[in-house]
């Protein structure tokens, strides 16, 4: 990979790991201490959703606590896999698993909860 | 050590024999949280998406969120991120803007504040979902003054 690359990559590790701090902590704190997961169904799932300013904190949780959490990922792995060759192929297969769940994860924050599908 | 050695064989052993005290724990500590909320992170984006692409399973997710190991690990989970984070400012900071910092004895008492900071900001949260999980889970009301909700 270019050393330039690296040099952003490295730098983009320590800002966005600085701007996860107010956007996960808070989510974190809201979602799992204060609402807690007993309060937490597909109905709370839905008036969250239908509003913009929600989906647009999460996309941006998602696209960056999830790209700074693989990079990190391939930085470890690069510990163990020392080829030229072997680094590729997990830089690769990251990134499109990295794709894979984004895109994933933003279809489900546009297209909102759905709780009218459920039958029973 | 060979020079032939397997790089998993030599990082292996270098976790568990460098003596780098104090700078060495954080940064495996570091790295574990790092890796287990990004696990944590993989199968929740997929879960949560789950109300658009299976509504019905949502529930059955949040079912196991509920149960009492689940929320066990939550508790270490809302460790894992504030422990990630303080410690992961401490790193931004100090290669942004004042790499001098980087000398191993002021990283000592850096890491020792770092941890102390983290179990206070943890302390709290982990103490309310320890009264929600017993009150939820298991009957136990720790405050019954307050009531339930
Ligand atoms: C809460 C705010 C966060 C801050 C301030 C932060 C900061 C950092 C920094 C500065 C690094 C680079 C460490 C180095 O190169 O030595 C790093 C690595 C890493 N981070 Fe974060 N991070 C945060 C959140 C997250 C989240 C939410 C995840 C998971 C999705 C995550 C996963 C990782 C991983 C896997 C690594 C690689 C660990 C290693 O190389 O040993 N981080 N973090
Ligand atoms: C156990 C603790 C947690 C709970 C109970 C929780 C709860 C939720 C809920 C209910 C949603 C649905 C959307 C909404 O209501 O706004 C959501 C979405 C999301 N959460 Fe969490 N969360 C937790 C931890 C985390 C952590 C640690 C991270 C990352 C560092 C994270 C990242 C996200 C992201 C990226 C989304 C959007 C997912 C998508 O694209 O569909 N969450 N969370």
């Amino acid at each position: 990979m270019k050393p330039r690359f690296e040099a952003i990559a490295w730098r983009a590790m320590r800002y966005s790991g600085i701007l996860l701090i107010p956007l996960a902590w808070f989510h974190v704190y809201l979602q799992d201490v204060i609402v807690g997961v007993h309060a937490i169904d597909i109905n709370y799932v839905a008036v969250r959703l239908a509003n913009t300013g929600w989906v647009v904190y999460n996309f941006l949780l998602l696209a960056f606590a999830f790209a700074h959490g693989m990079y990190g990922l391939r930085q470890v792995s690069f510990d163990f896999v020392r080829s030229e060759r072997g680094r590729r192929n997990v830089s690769i297969l990251l990134l499109v698993l990295w794709l894979v769940i984004s895109l994933i994860g933003a279809i489900a924050l546009i297209g909102g909860a759905r709780p009218e599908l459920i039958t029973h | 050590m060979a020079s032939s050695a397997s790089p998993l064989k030599t990082t292996a052993t270098g976790y568990a024999t460098y003596q780098g005290r104090e700078g060495h724990y954080a940064f495996l500590l570091h790295r574990l949280t790092g890796l287990g909320v990004l696990l944590f992170l993989i199968i929740h984006i997929l879960d949560t998406s789950t109300v658009y692409f299976y509504p019905e399973l949502y529930e059955h997710a949040i079912a196991l969120y509920r149960s009492t190991p689940f929320m066990l690990g939550e508790i270490g989970l809302v460790f894992a991120v504030i422990y990630h984070g303080v410690n992961g400012l401490r790193i931004a900071v100090t290669d942004l803007w004042m790499p001098k910092r980087w000398a191993i004895q002021t990283q000592r008492n850096a890491v020792r504040i770092t941890l102390a900071i983290s179990v206070l900001l943890w302390a709290p949260a982990a103490l309310w979902m320890t009264y929600n999980m017993l009150l939820h889970n298991h009957g136990i009301n720790l405050l019954p003054f307050i009531g339930t909700h």
